[in-house]
C-alpha cells in the first residue's frame, strides 16, 4: 500500500512542480504600504489562537518590537499573511499608550471599523475580549478567569472591574495580563462600561 | 447784583449746552467714508486671517500628528535578535549527578519589509570534555511570495511532524529532555538542505498549513558486527552536499478544524546511501548502492484551558542494499511515538507534566520505553524551572535502562 502510494506521489511530482512553478510566476505583487494595516479584533483573536498551539502565552507586551517574530512565526506556524497583518496591528493596537482615555491611536485606525463605535456590549465583547476570555465566559486561555464561577472576579465592585479594565490588570498567580482596555485604545470608556454590563449580564449569576 | 448772577448762570449755561452740542454733531460725509475704509481693511485682515487659522478638523489631525511625532518611523530594514537558552542538572543510575550547560542558541533575523528574511540559528553547546562545540542548527533565506506561499531555501528544521521544529527549544519544551527517537539520533529527521515552500490557507471555517521540500536527504551509517555489516543508524541532520545524487522530497499537512486542536500528517521518500561506519574505517566503503528512505508520520496538540494534550508518531524505514557494496545489507526500521499531558493550575505558576514514549530501533541496546513525569514552575511565560523523573525501561545494562532524574532552568529570549 506504501509503495503504491509513493508510486503515485512519484508520477504527479513533475506536474506539481510544474504547477508550482507557473504559481509562483503569477504572484508579482508585493505590499506597497508596509506594514499594511490589518484588523485588530481579528488580530486579537488570531493572538489567542495561534500562539498557544506551541508554546506559553507570551504577553502582548512582551513583543513591542516584534513585526520580525510574527514574520518568524509566520513561516512556522502556517500562518497566512493576512493573520500576521492582523496580528501586527493588534499588538500596536496593545503597546500604543492610551492619552487621557481618549483617542489617540492612529496606527489602528485601519483596524477599527466605523460602526465599531456604534457596537456596545455584546459587541465590543466579542471584537476585543472573547479571543481571551471565550464566548462563555469561561476563559479560553490558560491563567484566564471564569466569569461564571460562583464568588468569582464578578463579585468585585464595577468601579474596581472597570478600573482594571480600564488600566490593565494582572492578578496574582497569572503570567499574562489583561492589556489596558482590553488592548484596544479606541474604546472609550463608555464602550468599556457597555462591555462591562454585557459581562456581568451575561455571565454573572 | 442778583441780576449780574442771573445772567453769568444763563451765559455759562447757554456756552455749556453750545459746547456740547458741537460735540455731538452728526460726522461729515468724507469722516463716515473714512470711517468705512478703515473698517473694510480691518475686514478684509481679518478674512486672511481666518483663512490662514485651522478648521476643527486640521487641528484633530495636527494633534494626531503631535502624538504621533514622538514614534519611531518603522525601518524597512530589520534586525532582530532571539532565541533560548538553558542550563541544568542531570542524575542517572549510571552516573553521577552533574552540571550542565544544556544549549545556548541564539536565533538571528535580518528582514527586508515583507519580502524578505533571512533566519539562523546557531546552538553552543558544552561537551562532557569542557569544549564548546558550535552547530548551525538552520539557516535559511525565506522569500514571503504572497501571503499564501513562503519560499525557504536553505538549512532548515525537518518539517516531519511537530516536534523538531517546533517544540524543541527548551522554553517551549515542556520536559528537560526529548522524547527518545526525536533527538539527534532517532526515528525522526533533525534537519534537511534544500528548497521547502510553506505556508497556511483558510478551508471556510477550516484553517490549514503546509510545508512541502525537495532537499539533498540523509546519509545512513553502517556498523560491522558479529561478522557482517548492518545498518546502526540514519543521519538527517542537514547535509550540505548529496553524495548520491539523489533527493528526498518531503512535507507536512496540517488541519486546525477548531481552535486549539491541530492534526498533522507527515511523509518524506527518495534515496539514502552508506557513507560511513559507525566505530571504523569508512574509507573502506565501496559501490555502495542507493537504497530506498521512506518516512512517514502523524501528530496533534491540543490545547483546552489550561491541559494540553500533544502526542506524535514518526516510522523511518531504509530499504535493503542487495548490490555488491562493502556495507551491502538488509534494510532497517526505526520507529517512535510518543503521547505528553500537561495541566497549568489555575491562578498559579505551576504545570505538571506527563510523557509516554516507545521508540523502537533495529538495535535492542536502543530500544526505549520511557515514562517522564515532571513539574514545571513558571517564573515568567518564557523563564522556566523544571523538575522532572525519567522512568526508562530499555535492554539491561544499556543506557536506554538508567532512571534518571533531571532540573532544568529555560529562558526564551
Amino acid at each position: 500500500m506504501k509503495n503504491l502510494i509513493w508510486k503515485c506521489v512519484n508520477t504527479v511530482r513533475k506536474k506539481a512542480a510544474l504547477l508550482l512553478l507557473t504559481v509562483l510566476a503569477t504572484q508579482s505583487l508585493y505590499a506597497l504600504d508596509y506594514p499594511e494595516a490589518g484588523d485588530f479584533a481579528k488580530g486579537s483573536k488570531a493572538w489567542s489562537e495561534n500562539c498557544a498551539r506551541c508554546h506559553n502565552m507570551r504577553n502582548p507586551t512582551d513583543l513591542k518590537d516584534g513585526l520580525t517574530s510574527l514574520f518568524h512565526m509566520r513561516v512556522r506556524a502556517g500562518l497566512t499573511g493576512q493573520e500576521t497583518r492582523d496580528i501586527v496591528t493588534f499588538l500596536k493596537g496593545v503597546n500604543t499608550r492610551s492619552r487621557n482615555g481618549s483617542v489617540s491611536n492612529a496606527e489602528v485606525k485601519a483596524s477599527v471599523n466605523e460602526s465599531q463605535d456604534k457596537l456596545l456590549g455584546k459587541g465590543i465583547y466579542e471584537n476585543n475580549c472573547m479571543a481571551c476570555h471565550s464566548a462563555d465566559g469561561r476563559g479560553g486561555l490558560p491563567s484566564v478567569p471564569d466569569f461564571t464561577r460562583k464568588n468569582g472576579r464578578l463579585t468585585k465592585k464595577d468601579s474596581e472591574l472597570l478600573s482594571n479594565i480600564i488600566n490593565g490588570y494582572q492578578s496574582s498567580g497569572s503570567l499574562m495580563a489583561m492589556p489596558p482596555r482590553g488592548g484596544n485604545s479606541q474604546l472609550s470608556d463608555a464602550d468599556l462600561n457597555a462591555a462591562l454590563k454585557y459581562i456581568k449580564a451575561s455571565f454573572s449569576e | 447784583m442778583k441780576t449780574n448772577k442771573l445772567a453769568s448762570t444763563i451765559m455759562f449755561t447757554v456756552t455749556a449746552f453750545s459746547v456740547s452740542a458741537a460735540a455731538l454733531a452728526e460726522p461729515s460725509v468724507e469722516e463716515l467714508a473714512e470711517r468705512l475704509e478703515r473698517m473694510q481693511q480691518e475686514m478684509d485682515q481679518l478674512r486672511q486671517q481666518l483663512k490662514k487659522s485651522a478648521t476643527k478638523e486640521e487641528v484633530q489631525v495636527i494633534k494626531k500628528d503631535v502624538a504621533k511625532a514622538g514614534e519611531r518611523l518603522q525601518a524597512d530594514n530589520l534586525v532582530h535578535i532571539t532565541g533560548y537558552a538553558d542550563v541544568g542538572y542531570t542524575d542517572s543510575e549510571s552516573e553521577d549527578g552533574s552540571f550542565n550547560v544544556g544549549t545556548f542558541a541564539p536565533i538571528f533575523h535580518f528582514q527586508y519589509r515583507d519580502l524578505v528574511m533571512l533566519e539562523s540559528e546557531l546552538e553552543f553547546t558544552v561537551g562532557d570534555d569542557g569544549k564548546t562545540e558550535t552547530n548551525l542548527e538552520y539557516l535559511t533565506i525565506d522569500w514571503f511570495i504572497n501571503d499564501y506561499m513562503v519560499l525557504v531555501g536553505g538549512k532548515f528544521l525537518s518539517p516531519i511532524g511537530q516536534f523538531r521544529q517546533n517544540f524543541h527549544p527548551s522554553w517551549i519544551n515542556k520536559l528537560p529532555s526529548a522524547p527518545p527517537g526525536f533527538g539527534h539520533d532517532g526515528a525522526a529527521p533533525v534537519s534537511d538542505v534544500g528548497l521547502q515552500l510553506r505556508g497556511g490557507f483558510p478551508i471556510g471555517a477550516v484553517r490549514a498549513n503546509y510545508a512541502v521540500y525537495l532537499s539533498n536527504g540523509p546519509e545512513l551509517i553502517a556498523e560491522f558486527e558479529d561478522g557482517e555489516f548492518e545498518l546502526d543508524g540514519v543521519e538527517a541532520e542537514g547535509f550540505g552536499s548529496d553524495g548520491d545524487g539523489e533527493k528526498v522530497m518531503g512535507g507536512r499537512l496540517g488541519i486546525i478544524p477548531f481552535a486549539g486542536f491541530e492534526l498533522g500528517l507527515s511523509a518524506a521518500s527518495g534515496k539514502a546511501t552508506v557513507t560511513s561506519i559507525e566505530d571504523g574505517d569508512s574509507s573502506v566503503l565501496n559501490g555502495e548502492g542507493e537504497r530506498d528512505y521512506d518516512v512517514i508520520g502523524a501528530d496533534f496538540n491540543w490545547q483546552y484551558k489550561a491541559f494540553n494534550l500533544r502526542g506524535e508518531y514518526v516510522e523511518t524505514e531504509v530499504g535493503a542494499d542487495t548490490g555488491s557494496g562493502t556495507a551491502a545489507s538488509e534494510g532497517a526500521t526505526w520507529e517512535t511515538w510518543y503521547t505528553q499531558g500537561a495541566y497549568r493550575f489555575p491562578q498559579s505558576k505551576w504545570e505538571l507534566v506527563a510523557r509516554y514514549t516507545d521508540f523502537d530501533s533495529p538495535h535492542n541496546s536502543q530500544d526505549q520505553q520511557q515514562w517522564s513525569i515532571g513539574a514545571n514552575y513558571l517564573f515568567t511565560n518564557s523563564f522556566i524551572g523544571k523538575l522532572a523523573y525519567e522512568f526508562n525501561d530499555g535492554q539491561t545494562g544499556s543506557d536506554a535502562n538508567q532512571d534518571a532524574l533531571l532540573l532544568q532552568m529555560a529562558y526564551g529570549f
